[in-house]
């Protein structure tokens, strides 16, 4: 009987040879598969009589039903003297009632209904997103279209909101790694809108009103894309939609204002942060790429290999045959607008903070003098194409993947040539990349910890800046 | 596109038909001879799988002279078997023994502290390294993670608590025997191989999770000093010291006593064919000898006689906690416990938030859990962060009061339903992911004693009554039951 099973199985498979061990049980190394084709899933785009792209994904498997706005404004827009102000229209907008129902009350109903509307505002991206209940689906639907569109910015929840942005601040020096992360991107995106952080001031700065413009501004039916999936009624949700958006509008198409991509200059810096810990923070890195860059391929099996995996090169040396760290990584940030970034980071203990960022910068560099091996090559491509799948697991996932290309304005057919263009990728076009954008001699360098424990003085890295992390009293 | 979007329809229709059944008929168990538990669910929404198995040993499984063991072996767990991540094994066999030798000499002499010989602690430091060296020539590094990877597995990852360990995975379903040849030939004959290495990256791991961390800081002490006796108040890490002293023997008895079939629960979560998947799992694991689950830990937590205070001075704004001794999960007093976490800590509707951080503004956040596991008597625990001006006094004060509440008015019917409420919106979408399902399953199947905990859930909750809640608040919510935790700023003008 077990014989019989396998030799079915054995028919089965893509051709190659199954290797077998007594009692019918494959060697890892060799085994092989029944073949599996991937087809990328389907979703309907529809445009509400508004103009509104809707993407939707029908499925019943859960009595559930999940939305998502992505509008177009983001924290880029907001002036510097009142950073913070993007992010706290996002959490007001549904903290602070809308359409007349108060904050309490709308709490209320949702959370007796078990549905969730939640708002917030990126770097680029506003978000308002729905989790209901079919049952419950069409009060909750009402309610998210109100926080979307008419949301009342409560004064008391005002100042609640911004007196917590106010406490987070008091707090954003505790943690060691949230230092590092927070001063490593103000470094390499100093003096653009992306490397702006709120201070006391700007919390102070930002009114009500403010608040209030800021949305008006930005949450127009013209600058949202939709995607819907769980278990809806199409004919229903888009009479819905269509009754709640209303016809295009009669003012001025939304036109966002320009912002410039941040400047690109390479300058090496050393920034330091004293904290009396026993374990060293380690950031390091640059501006990256755009999209638009023909290497986006290349620099994710750059990301592979280098230090986007177990297996990479610098997990590989600083954690498994070193045992410096127990967290060690790298990876470009795509910049789906803006130029992205490359960091490289690591915790160690102070005694060997010396040894390990001159080993991570060795290992880099080593990326932009020879080419990567075959096995390296092959392993990273096997990953990517063969892992592929996995971002569209569940209806929501498929929709979101889909409204937030159309946002950002991928070229069409982006997914469908994704594996193919991965595939494409030679050696030589990965040390290209790793040439063009990999400039280890021009890292800002954040090391956060305690310099009197450290194995070699900062210095050796270059002229030290330090931090000044005490805080300066509120008001 | 026409043929896809038929496709989508089809599934639609089959997954209706399924709807109207619960999670009871969507799980498929059997038990094989050697004691290994399968949890398989057949879902269709995508050409992938999850596998997880769980294993009944954890950190509260450990002698005194070992703490640690259990999460330090499921790091060597990643480090091979006798033929992968292996070269040559009989070659590179000699060489790990004599690796054991050189560094358990050199705990030997550390462990005499200052009567320890220097220079031979110098001397033995630099053989193990040459030996570490010399065989690493023979180890292919991290292959069960290169083989996953190279097959689209993700996810591939473990982790330890008090009450067990868990291995995951996902894959595209094609590739599920991959798993088992894995995993069955790492149940067998899993090799430690890099074992001092690898302890260096778990001392960094805690130096990150822990030490520099001062609110997880506060939690380790806070623990420890609420379990006088019991094991859950020791940190499944190990303190620095305990992992100093581990070995790769301690670390091969732990596994070859405990990590048999009969202590693992595994789920099969996604695009399978349940048959078919049975007499694989069978194919691979059934001639595995059962081996054993660690007997019940015996040590009894006494009754805690008077208030506990602990302060930890930090570079840190402040930070508050508030626990209680409880009964563990089972205990007819777990789901009023479960329903006053509820109602004081989940959403925006619960009462600490809206006291706490809308009404009187003392606080950020608030919030309700319990820990450290929940197999054996835990703690049901607050955390709060101030808001300046205010202190961590002022939201403790307040924090009582609104458990002083729950005893003196009975909770309202809509709160009672609102709970439930929640669990029903709960209970629909722990289908929504096949990880989540296969977490949920083996967790529930090995604390609670079995997975059906979940299905039985919301009417064990619905039994609970305002009464009930009034009665536990009484007997549980006392001074002298109660632990405090706090960080006060070093340096600043103190508490």
């Amino acid at each position: 009987m077990k014989r019989l099973v396998l030799s079915i199985l054995f028919l089965v498979t893509t051709g190659t040879a199954v290797a077998l061990a007594a009692g019918g049980k494959a060697d890892p190394r060799t085994m092989s598969f029944p073949e599996l084709r991937f087809e990328i899933p389907a979703a309907e785009r529809v445009v509400l009589e508004c103009g509104m792209p809707v993407y939707l994904l029908r499925d019943t498997e859960l009595p559930i039903i999940n939305i998502t706005a992505l509008v177009r404004t983001g924290s880029v827009y907001e002036p510097a003297a009142k950073a913070g102000l993007a992010s706290l229209t996002g959490n007001v907008m549904r903290n602070g009632g809308a359409s007349g129902l108060s904050p309490e009350k709308m709490d209320d109903e949702l959370e007796f209904m078990a549905s969730a509307v939640e708002s917030g505002i990126g770097s680029d991206m506003g978000t308002v997103s729905l989790t209901s209940l079919t049952k419950n689906f069409n009060r909750t639907l009402r309610i998210f279209c109100d926080v979307l569109l008419h949301p009342d910015f409560s004064p008391q929840r005002v100042d609640i909101a911004r007196r917590h942005l106010i406490e987070g601040l008091r707090r954003q020096n505790d943690d060691p790694k949230g230092i590092a992360g927070r001063e490593f991107y103000r470094a390499i995106y100093a003096g653009h809108p992306l490397g702006a952080v709120p201070t006391f001031a700007s919390a102070n700065a930002i009114t009500r009103q403010d608040m209030v413009d800021f949305h008006h501004r930005f949450f127009r039916p013209d600058a949202m894309i939709l995607a819907v999936s769980g278990d809806f009624d199409r004919t229903a949700l888009l009479k819905e939609l269509n009754a709640v958006f209303g016809k295009p509008a009669t003012t001025s198409p939304s036109a966002l204002p320009d912002i410039p991509q941040p400047t690109v200059d390479f300058r090496p810096e050393v920034i330091y942060g004293k904290k009396e810990v026993n374990q060293t923070v380690i950031r390091m890195g640059h501006l990256g790429i755009t999209k638009a860059d023909p290497d986006i391929y290349a620099l994710r099996i750059l990301d592979y290999i280098l230090g986007g995996s177990f297996t990479s090169r610098l997990t590989m040396e600083v954690r498994t045959n070193q045992g410096l760290a127990y967290n060690v990584d790298s990876r470009f940030d795509v910049g789906r607008r803006f130029t992205g970034s490359f960091i490289a980071e690591t915790e160690t203990k102070a005694e060997s903070t010396g040894k390990a960022i001159s080993l991570m910068e060795e290992i880099i560099a080593g990326m932009t003098r020879e080419p990567v091996s075959d096995q390296e090559l092959r392993a990273a491509k096997e990953y990517i194409i063969n892992s592929f799948m996995f971002g569209f697991t569940s209806p929501a996932s498929i929709v979101n993947q889909r409204a937030r290309l159309e946002f950002y304005g991928y070229p069409p057919g982006y997914l469908e040539n994704y594996r193919d263009n991965i595939a494409r990728v030679t050696k030589e076009d990965v040390l290209a990349a790793a040439r063009r954008h990999l400039k280890p001699e021009a890292f800002k360098l954040v090391v956060v910890g305690d310099a009197s424990k450290f194995d070699k003085p900062l210095a050796t890295f270059g002229p030290v800046r330090e931090l000044d992390l005490g805080q300066q009293p509120e008001k | 596109m026409k043929r896809i979007w038929l496709l989508v329809v089809a599934l639609c229709l089959c997954s209706t038909s399924l709807r109207a059944s619960g999670l009871e008929d969507k799980v498929v168990e059997h038990t094989m001879r050697n004691g290994m538990k399968l949890l398989l669910v057949e879902r269709h929404t995508s050409p992938t799988v999850a596998a997880w198995i769980r294993f009944r040993v954890g950190s509260v499984d450990e002698r005194s002279d070992e703490q640690g063991i259990a999460h330090m072996l499921e790091h060597m767990l990643f480090k091979g078997t006798t033929t992968l991540g292996t070269k040559n094994y009989a070659a590179e066999r000699p060489l790990l023994d004599k690796i054991e030798q050189t560094a358990q000499a050199m705990i030997a002499e550390k462990a005499k502290r200052g009567h320890g010989d220097k220079a031979r602690i110098a001397e033995l430091e630099k053989q193990l390294s040459a030996l570490e060296a010399e065989a690493s020539q023979y180890v292919i590094k991290d292959e069960f993670f290169e083989l996953y990877a190279k097959n689209g597995g993700v996810g591939y990852n473990a982790f330890t608590s008090r009450d067990g360990t868990t291995y995951m995975i996902n894959l595209p379903a094609n590739k599920l025997e991959l798993w088992a040849a894995i995993e069955s030939d790492r149940m067998q004959n899993a090799v430690l191989r890099e074992f001092y290495s690898e302890r260096a990256v778990v001392m960094e791991e805690r130096r990150r999770s822990t030490d520099a961390d001062p609110e997880n800081k506060l939690w380790e002490t806070f623990v420890a000093s609420g379990f006088l006796t019991h094991p859950y108040g020791h940190p499944t890490i190990g303190w620095q010291s305990d992992i100093e002293n581990l070995t790769r023997t301690k670390a091969e008895q732990f596994f070859h006593a405990y990590y048999g079939p009969q202590s693992a629960i595994v789920a099969i979560v996604g695009d399978i064919d349940t048959k078919a998947t049975i007499a694989m799992v069978e194919r691979y694991f059934g001639a595995i000898p059962s081996g054993k689950v660690p007997a019940p830990v015996t040590a009894e937590e006494p009754k805690q006689e008077g208030e506990r205070r602990i302060e930890l001075v930090a570079e840190a704004e402040p930070a508050l906690l508030v626990g209680f001794h409880k009964p563990a999960i089972n205990a007819p007093d777990d789901f009023v416990f479960d329903v006053i976490s509820m109602i004081l800590g989940n959403g925006r509707t619960s009462r600490l938030y809206k006291k706490l951080v809308i009404e009187k503004q003392l606080a950020t956040d608030a919030g309700v859990f319990e820990a450290p596991g929940s197999r054996y008597p835990n703690l049901f625990l607050v955390n709060a962060t101030p808001r300046a001006p205010h202190t961590a006094t002022d939201v403790e004060e307040a924090i009582l009061s609104e458990l002083e509440l729950l005893k003196t008015e009975p909770v309202a019917e809509r709160d009672l339903q609102r709970v439930l409420n929640k669990i029903e919106y709960e209970e629909a979408g722990q289908m929504g992911t096949n990880g989540g399902l296969a977490r949920n399953l083996t967790e529930y199947e090995a604390v609670a004693g079995t997975w059906r905990y979940m299905a039985e859930y919301r009417r064990k909750v619905a039994a609970v009554t305002a009464a009930d809640i009034q009665r536990a608040a009484r007997q549980y919510f006392t001074r002298e039951n109660r632990m405090v935790g706090f960080i006060t700023k070093k340096g600043g003008e103190g508490k």
